[in-house]
């Protein structure tokens, strides 16, 4: 979030009903504050002035005051109906849904955010919305309770299983704002956050039309495989991670479950971000989500290049065709299908230097590996 | 209340039984009867959440509740019902007995009311083993595995399953015996829940809709009986399940707490036979009569609720 | 009456006098007692126990905490930590504490009864809580559990690789505990109350665990059925809180906060019934308004069960349901600002003393009233909805869990540890500690407050970068509260061997408890008190012989 301050005291504020939130927030400020300066000054006060002077003293007898008790019931039930009024009223702007609304899917899920606009662009943890208007997101998820929250928009809504729920904002300032689970949801909820992109109509409209800015393949892969795509969420968490370890796999043997073995290129790669329930690593579970249909061949190709780059390998685009890689029903790892470097490059995982394929083929478009 | 005048070196009576916390029998009385309602209270709490979560499955699913409920046996139920009755007057006349100190009517009394909260929880276990027996017990594996033997139209008692772990005979209430006439043996490998009866609750509600004109099935079940517009008859039976569920865990809750009334009868027996009951002090019969009543009206609560649910649609 | 002579005077040169804790030293007498002070006794042991637990549990948040990233600590395990924080210290901790240890102790004393009334159900209370505990620890030893302490489902159904079957189970049997000590309380205090204490005679920590006691058997039965509810689902897998399989996760979340909203007045209620109680008697003035606040005890047990949905503003319950539970809310905070209030004109012209128990009494009178009002906060729904889930709600509920019921639970063993155990404890030790207790405890958890409103979610092993500075400062406190916290331990341990000799009556004060002598003889009076003076008389006329105490003061040092 953006703030200005050293000690951030106070998010941004950047949807059309924040404003009113705040309002609440500086009125029970001030009661609060109403009520406890002088209550703990006539604390302070009292013990003070009426500290006990003799040992064992009787002070005079006070009996109540039913006018006091009154009073000091009265009053502050009047000021607590005051913030229910304006707490409801705040509250059903926050969450009746407006009819005209831009509408957006999301769908949570252990531990990302699937979104996907009404014009079908899908967005991972991410969400790019124009400002100044009104946007309406209709929520579910596929497995426990995750709550979806943009503190700087001063809302959030639980997504519940088996139910749709509902949030709507217009966004009021162009910006990047947190997006947050706010909702316990097991291993990575504190990682399942990413970001609300608000951008002028205009902007909003490139976006939309798909232009991206330029970055090298190893870049874009990163971007992806760190941001967009939250493949980090499962592939980069340590020890403990429930995805398969990229690091320095590159052309190395890697036993899948079955017993087979094959070599882990970029043809295997690719494969496994479409498809990955094939060709599980040994010791992991099949629960990796296909993202096939939310890369193009281009996002895909930055992936691969980013994952190669985790063994050392820098340089051009990946090779391969469309096959499955090196793997062989046999268990062996011979290749005789692919243009992938000859044998005596493989196994070794930290080749520096360029990719001894350089001039590479592009995988064929659309051979996927079944 | 007496307040001592003396110190505690003088001699005092003391009744039979009092307890040394408390200054005469009357606070003693006291206390343990509030003791005891205090408990009923925080019973009634107990069982409450569950009335409350069958009140929220049965508002939102009522054809499914009503179908379930017709396949309880109202007979056996009913049943149960004039047992616990019964019952609940035989403890009601321990307790007059206890209050004459007559020894012998008491024990009487106290070994009727155990026959029949035994009959009770016999009835239960008849009930239970039909379920068992017809794949109605909610959990996978908890009901009688029957193999897929590709045979069919066998009547219930000339085929039990040859691979049946379980001993335990081919019971049949008389709802599901009356339906014997073209019943078959379903196969159940699993031993998996399966309803096997049909939607005759549904399909009436359906006719009802259309010749009435009124709505006959609630929002909930519009999305929950229905899959790409149509009845589907496994999400129906997950309905089902649900009422199948709630019916276990009540009654399996109400059996248990009477089987721990049989045994403070066991006790109230002993001491009973023993004579430590009399005028002066009946008040453990009285606590225990107590407990056996609270558990005779979870009973009437649940009998309703349970098994007289839409009990009109078979016969119309 | 008791022998007017006897009140206040310590005997110090003639033979001990056999009491509660001299009666029998075997470990036999001691687990099968059925005196309500051993068994207070036995609490607090074990509550203590549990607390330190508790504590390293929270220490060990605070430091993954000071920074952003999850290093300290994976994610897997610093979702147990926070999760069995939370359960060893609300379930084990903060609900026993005052009532089991306090209550039990004092309730039949500060009536004039021999007992509780039901000694042995008593005794089966704290089987059971050992039981419970026992079941849980095992649990957690094994492996823990990950659920939170809310076990939201599906995630504590479906989801959750852990021990939550046991852990519930755990949780379940401890709520009979509850139960039966809120059934004791009840009845004892119907009917075993001495000749002329009448209701309106009775101390207000008596009518503050009365009114506990309502809650606990009301509320406690619907979470025992819940978490059995839980465990069967998770067990068979069948149920009714899994969408998956026709069932509701929201109906899970009504039954289960349906006795958690209770459940916090049962963490709050006792506590200010000791508050009541210390600014009264180190004020040496009755307590402003005695009716009201009695009476508002009353209204806060009632009222606390009507307002549970303000625990799921954002959970996809109806709007309508929400404004209701909104203005119940409300309603439900007016009961407390009167006690407030009511304390407040108790200290006017009073005759105050600085000791120990007065200076945590006073503690909790700032830290309930932060606590309090930020309830409004989360009591309003439009704000709400930003704060809910944040750490703003963490906040919240230490202020009032903590910097209440944790902070009276201190004020009333120190105020009462003469009478338990016959021992003063160090005045200067004490002053310290709460003093460190203060203001550690407002460096932790204020910020707290300006990182939730900033977003930062709860329950977060890491966060974004620019909020570290805040959560440093946490932490920081935490490290001063948790000093704040040992010290006690340490010089009330040290009291009981090293610890002057405690008179009856330290303070001169009008309770029933200090007409025996500390500690009390087993049967609680030498002879059954007859009351015939109004609560909180500090004069003669409630029988205290004040001038013999000034001039034995003169002459002795009395701490």
């Amino acid at each position: 979030m953006q703030t200005s301050s050293w000690v951030p005291l106070f998010p941004e504020a950047a949807s059309s009903f924040a404003w009113q939130v705040d309002a609440l927030y500086f009125y029970l400020i001030l009661i609060s504050v109403a009520f406890t300066i002088p209550i703990v000054a006539a604390i302070f006060f009292f013990m003070v002035r009426y500290r006990e002077k003799e040992k064992f003293a009787t002070p005079d007898e006070m009996h109540g005051s039913i006018v006091l008790e009154t009073v000091w019931s009265i009053i502050p039930f009047v000021i607590s109906m005051t913030i229910f009024l304006g707490g409801a009223y705040v509250y059903y702007n926050q969450y009746r849904m407006p009819e005209d609304g831009m509408e957006v899917y999301v769908v949570g899920k252990q531990w990302m955010w699937k979104l996907q606009h009404s014009t079908g662009q899908r967005e991972i943890n991410e969400l790019h919305v124009p400002v100044g208007r009104k946007v309406k997101l209709t929520m579910t998820t596929e497995d426990v309770l995750h709550d979806f929250s943009i503190p700087a928009f001063r809302t959030k809504a639980d997504v519940v299983p088996g139910r749709y729920t509902y949030l709507w904002f217009e966004a009021t300032k162009p910006g990047k704002y947190h997006l947050f689970c706010a909702e316990y949801c097991g291993l990575n909820h504190s990682g399942m956050g990413g970001w609300i992109y608000v951008m002028e109509q205009r902007d909003f409209d490139n976006w939309l039309a798909g232009n991206e800015s330029g970055g090298t393949p190893v870049q874009q892969g990163q971007d992806l495989f760190e941001n967009k795509l939250g493949c980090a969420s499962c592939h980069a968490g340590g020890a403990d991670q429930r995805g398969a370890k990229l690091e320095g796999i590159y052309n190395k043997e890697v036993r899948l479950v079955g017993g087979q073995t094959v070599i882990a290129d970029d043809a295997y790669i690719r494969n496994s971000i479409l498809n990955p329930s094939s060709q599980i690593v040994e010791g992991y579970q099949p629960i990796m989500p296909t993202f096939k249909g939310q890369v193009t061949e281009e996002q895909l190709v930055s992936l691969v290049a980013y994952i190669k780059s985790l063994s050392g390998v820098t340089g051009a685009a990946p090779t391969g065709t469309g096959t499955t890689g090196s793997s062989t029903m046999q268990g062996t790892s011979t290749n005789t299908n692919s243009t992938v470097a000859p044998r005596a490059d493989r196994g070794n995982s930290n080749t520096q230097g360029s990719n001894p394929n350089a001039p590479a083929t592009r995988p064929e478009p659309g051979r996927n590996n079944q | 209340m007496a307040s001592h005048e003396g110190t505690h070196e003088e001699f005092h009576y003391h009744a039979p039984g009092l307890q040394h916390q408390f200054e005469d029998m009357k606070q003693q009385e006291e206390s343990v009867s509030i003791g005891m309602w205090m408990f009923l209270v925080q019973e009634i709490m107990f069982f409450g959440g569950l009335f409350s979560a069958y009140l929220v499955f049965r508002s939102r699913f009522p054809l499914a509740f009503a179908e379930g409920s017709n396949h309880l046996d109202p007979f056996w139920g009913g049943l149960n019902t004039l047992v616990l009755i019964v019952s609940s007057l035989t403890m009601a006349l321990t307790v007059f007995y206890a209050q004459r100190g007559n020894r012998n009517m008491q024990v009487l009394m106290i070994v009727l009311t155990m026959i029949f909260g035994a009959t009770f929880l016999g009835v239960k276990l008849i009930e239970y083993t039909d379920k068992y027996n017809n794949g109605l017990i909610p959990v996978t594996g908890w009901n009688k595995r029957i193999k897929d033997t590709g045979a069919s139209e066998h009547t219930a008692e000339t085929s039990p399953a040859k691979d049946a772990a379980f001993v335990l005979p081919l019971v049949e209430t008389r709802t599901s015996a009356a339906e014997s006439a073209t019943h078959e043996i379903h196969p159940n490998p699993k031993g998996e829940f399966q309803w096997n009866y049909g939607s005759h609750v549904f399909d009436y509600a359906i006719e009802k809709e259309k010749t009435s004109g009124k709505a006959y099935l609630t929002q909930s079940e519009r999305i929950g009986y229905f899959s790409n517009g149509a009845f589907d008859p496994n999400k129906y039976r997950d309905k089902i399940r649900i009422f199948f569920y709630i019916y276990f865990v009540m009654t399996g809750l109400h059996a248990l707490h009477m089987i721990i009334g049989l045994g403070v009868m066991v006790w109230l027996l002993w001491a009973a036979f023993r004579g430590t009951f009399s005028s002066d002090y009946y008040a453990p019969v009285e606590m225990s009569g107590l407990y056996w009543h609270f558990v005779d009206i979870v009973w009437i609560f649940l009998f309703p609720l349970l098994y007289l649910l839409g009990r009109h649609f078979l016969h119309s | 009456m008791q022998n007017v002579d006897a009140i206040g005077s310590a005997d110090l040169t003639g033979p001990t006098k056999t009491n509660y804790l001299s009666n029998g030293f075997t470990l036999k007498s001691w687990l099968l007692t059925k005196d309500h002070k051993r068994i207070a006794i036995m609490y607090l042991i074990t509550i203590s126990l549990f607390f330190m637990a508790g504590g390293l549990y929270a220490a060990t948040i605070r430091l993954e905490l000071l920074t952003p990233d999850t290093d300290l600590l994976t994610s897997a395990t610093y979702n147990k930590v926070f999760t069995q924080h939370g359960i060893l210290m609300i379930f084990f901790f903060l609900i026993p504490s005052i009532p089991a240890v306090l209550g039990n102790f004092l309730l039949p004393i500060m009536i004039g009864a021999k007992d509780l009334a039901l000694p042995r159900i008593n005794l089966l209370s704290l089987y059971i809580y050992w039981i419970g505990g026992a079941l849980t620890v095992y649990a957690l030893l094994q492996g823990g559990v990950d659920t939170g302490w809310t076990f939201y489902t599906p995630y504590s159904t479906t989801f959750s690789n852990s021990y939550v079957m046991a852990v519930g189970l755990g949780i379940f049997i401890n709520g009979f505990s509850s139960i039966l000590t809120g059934l004791n309380f009840i009845v004892t205090v119907h009917t075993m109350r001495a000749p002329g204490m009448t209701w309106f005679r009775l101390p207000l920590f008596v009518w503050a665990q009365y009114a506990t006691s309502l809650v606990m058997i009301l509320g406690t039965p619907v979470i025992a059925i819940t978490v059995l509810l839980l465990a069967i689902e998770r067990t068979v897998q069948v149920g009714i809180f899994d969408p998956a399989i026709g069932g509701d996760p929201i109906l899970f979340q009504h039954m289960f906060w349906f006795y958690s909203h209770p459940a916090v007045y049962i963490m709050v209620l006792p506590g200010m019934g000791v508050v009541s109680e210390l600014i009264s008697n180190f004020s040496r003035k009755k307590i402003f308004g005695y009716e009201f606040i009695a009476f508002s005890s009353i209204a806060i047990a009632v009222f606390g069960f009507l307002v549970w949905g303000h625990h799921m503003f954002v959970s996809g319950q109806s709007i309508y349901a929400g404004m209701v539970f909104s203005f119940l809310t409300m309603v439900v905070a007016i009961p407390s600002a009167i006690k407030m209030f009511n304390w407040s004109a108790t200290l006017y012209k009073g005759s105050i003393s600085y000791d120990t128990p007065m200076l945590y009494g006073l503690g909790f009178m700032g830290l309930f009233l932060i606590g309090g009002l930020t309830g409004l906060f989360l009591g309003s729904l439009g704000l709400v909805v930003h704060l809910t889930d944040t750490y703003f709600v963490v906040a919240h509920f230490h202020y009032v869990m903590v910097g209440g019921q944790v902070i009276a639970y201190l004020g009333g063993l120190h105020y009462w540890w003469p009478k338990m155990t016959g021992r003063m404890y160090s005045e200067f030790w004490g002053k310290v500690s709460a003093m460190l207790v203060f203001i550690g405890f407002n460096l932790t958890f204020f910020p707290q407050f300006i990182l939730g409103y900033q977003g930062m979610p709860r329950r977060y092993a890491s966060y974004p970068a620019e909020l570290q500075v805040l959560n440093i400062f946490s932490t920081a406190g935490a490290s001063v509260l948790a000093v704040g916290f040992i010290m006690p331990l340490i010089y009330l341990v040290h009291s009981l061997f090293y610890g002057k000799k405690a008179p009856d009556n330290p303070w001169m004060l009008p309770g029933l408890e200090w007409r025996t002598s500390s500690p009390p003889p087993t049967e609680n009076f030498e002879k059954m008190p007859v009351v015939t003076w109004e609560a909180y008389e500090f004069g003669e006329e409630s029988g205290l012989d004040l001038d013999e105490a000034r001039r034995r003061e003169s002459v002795t040092t009395v701490s």
